[in-house]
């Protein structure tokens, strides 16, 4: 039975050992989310691409995971943004600087930059969907000259939700991001724009369907409205990526949690073309 | 072509000079059922079971299993993940479970390796016992092209009938790997086959293609295009309603190798386990995310994520059938929902 040979002489790799990282710094960015930059024990950058995510391990609690937020054109350290919203992240959030997680990764299918370069590139991102997408956002500011046109679109519930607030201005001031931010439920010291994400759309200028590259990522119920939105303007369905959600544990493809329909999002996935996902009836139902 | 005779007295000596090196796992009876569990000593097996009621899945993928073991000292800690290497004999496997077993071998090495798998597949040697009509009854083995195995196992044996005086059976033994040709002839047991055997054989063969109803009318083929015009059914919904999303489906399925992972410190605190278990798509939270989105929250979308799977998805991926038909599911469900009954209504639908 070749499937079960192996190399005799290799040693046994196990795919659910984590590596050491240390937390480097840890900061508070809403209520709910740090950012917790981390580096590798072995001195090793992380080596991944914009989109992937880690399953992060607190050792004696468990796994779960999490998109990583920076990009590889900063490969001395990575960044997680992690929501407290389960029992390893509660746990995360406990954590200071100088702590030891375990880290698996980088895994899944992220966003091929190669495919972007040249392109026009239009961000809409939701909620905590500014985390993964902000990988993608800081490898396009690292790498401006390689891509064409760059719109960026961010919605929040509230003011006091938005993430990387400090990052926003910097994004908003840069002449060579046309970036644009929203709250559904502004508060009285909100002086921008409010509304869901898709009331941004007014604000980009024409868009050119032969060259642009539309990213989402967001909460589910968001996809819809944002799909409609950019194939309405002419952009073909192969350049509309999506990030998904799911549970996952293992993160290689054998557990089964993350599947949508006959897909395994930690594999295939979490990035996918909306052309992909239009097949699978359980990706964005 | 049997490549040796084997009485069933001298496989019995076989499997004892198997279990000086390994572990010997093997059908019990235990009152009305039989059960795969670990023996000292062949006769403690009955060969002649009909079925057990698990298959001898636990034994290559256990309900729960250490990963790694992790120590924590100074800030830093240190992992060591842990292998099975003990030997291990699985003796008795049916043709359905031979056919699960090639399932998990290829969905745990397919892409990524799991190591820790693989590593306890390769310590294990199958000898398999072919059945010769239906195990029991609501079984559809034979639709599902479960009921053959031409690979999968070291030794299989067809049991070609009992001798007359003192009753003991004789099979037909095919070498399905090198190692089982080694044990057979290595040991010597038996005898090299005659015309006559062959001739039994064939008989066996063809009484064996005539014992086995077939209880779906379709072919299992046209399964995945059957399941592709039903997904807006209303029949999940209708069976699901009582469903109790127990999981007894997942948990005697020869096939479902899904799993969760969680960590087990010890009292110290300092020291533990991470380990996974055996998880079902049928329960609740299976695919419930932290802050409490459920991908799949109704037992509808449940149920047909699991026949789905089973019948079109799995087979899609790896190449390979997602169910054998051994029906354990339906022995199992708590609530007598019915792959067949459920096939056979998708046929209507035609």
């Amino acid at each position: 039975m070749p499937v079960l040979e192996s190399d005799a002489a290799a040693p046994l790799l196990s795919l659910y050992q984590p590596q050491l990282a240390e937390i480097t710094l840890v900061r508070k960015l809403t209520a709910f989310e740090n950012l917790f930059t981390l580096r590798l024990s072995s001195g090793r950058p992380l080596g991944h691409a914009p989109g992937q995510f880690v399953q992060v391990a607190v050792l004696g609690v468990g796994e779960c995971p999490i998109s990583i937020c920076s990009s590889p054109t900063r490969p001395e350290t990575f960044e997680l943004c992690v929501r407290r919203v389960g029992e390893v992240t509660e746990h995360l959030h406990r954590l200071e600087e100088g702590a030891v997680i375990g880290i698996r990764g980088p895994l899944g299918h992220g966003f091929e930059v190669s495919e972007l370069h040249g392109k026009d590139i239009l961000i809409v991102a939701g909620g905590l969907g500014i985390a993964p997408v902000r990988s993608l956002i800081h490898y396009i500011l690292d790498e401006r000259e390689r891509f064409g046109a760059f719109h960026l679109l961010y919605g929040a519930r509230s003011p006091e939700e938005l993430l990387f607030r400090d990052e926003l201005p910097v994004w908003r001031d840069n002449p060579k991001v046309n970036f644009h931010v929203t709250v559904d439920r502004p508060d009285a010291q909100w002086r921008g724009r409010s509304g869901v994400v898709t009331t941004l759309f007014p604000q980009l200028p024409p868009l050119d369907a032969a060259t642009t590259v539309v990213v989402i990522v967001g909460p589910p119920i968001m996809f819809k409205f944002v799909v409609l939105e950019v194939l309405s303007r002419g952009i073909p369905q192969k350049n509309v990526l999506c990030s998904l959600e799911r549970r996952m544990k293992c993160g290689v493809g054998k557990c089964g949690h993350c599947q949508a329909n006959n897909v395994y999002v930690c594999l295939e996935g979490p990035v996918f073309r909306y052309g992909q996902l239009k097949a699978l009836r359980e990706a964005i139902e | 072509m049997l490549d040796r005779i084997l009485t069933g007295r001298r496989l019995g000596e076989l499997i004892d000079d198997l279990g000086q090196s390994r572990r010997i796992v093997g059908p019990v009876r235990r009152g009305e059922h039989f059960f795969y569990e670990k023996v000292r000593r062949a006769s403690e097996l009955d060969l002649g079971f009909n079925f057990c009621v698990y298959s001898p899945k636990a034994f290559l993928f256990p309900p729960t299993e250490t990963l790694f073991r992790f120590h924590q000292a100074s800030g830093a800690f240190e992992t060591e993940p842990v292998y099975d290497q003990r030997p291990l004999a699985l003796v008795g496997v049916h043709p359905c479970d031979l056919n699960a077993i090639r399932l998990l071998d290829h969905a745990f090495a397919n892409r990524h390796r799991d190591e820790h798998y693989l590593t306890r597949r390769r310590k294990t040697l199958i000898v398999a016992v072919d059945c010769p009509r239906p195990c029991t009854e609501g079984v559809f083995c034979h639709d599902m092209k479960g009921n053959e195995a031409a690979t999968g196992f070291d030794l299989m044996c067809y049991p070609l009938g009992r001798a007359e005086g003192n009753g003991d059976e004789t099979f037909g033994v095919v070498f399905g790997t090198d190692a089982g040709r080694e044990l057979a002839l290595y040991t010597q047991a038996g005898r090299p086959p005659t015309v006559e055997d062959e001739r039994s054989y064939e008989r066996y063969s063809a009484d064996k293609q005539a014992a086995f109803p077939r209880m779906i009318p379709f072919d299992v083929d046209s399964l995945p295009q059957l399941l592709d015009r039903s997904y807006d059914s209303l029949l999940w919904e209708a069976t699901a309603r009582r469903c109790y999303s127990c999981g007894s489906c997942n948990l005697s399925c020869p096939t479902c190798y899904c799993f969760n992972t969680y960590d087990e410190p010890t009292l110290r605190l300092r020291d533990g386990e991470r380990r996974r278990e055996w998880d079902g798509c049928q329960l609740r939270g299976f695919a419930e995310v932290a802050g409490g989105h459920n991908f799949r929250a109704k037992a509808a979308s449940r149920l047909r994520h699991r026949i789905y799977r089973k019948g079109k998805w799995i087979k899609e991926r790896e190449g390979i059938a997602g169910c054998v038909g051994c029906a354990r599911c339906d022995r199992a469900c708590t609530a007598r929902i019915n792959s067949v009954e459920i096939y056979n209504q998708l046929a209507e639908e035609r």
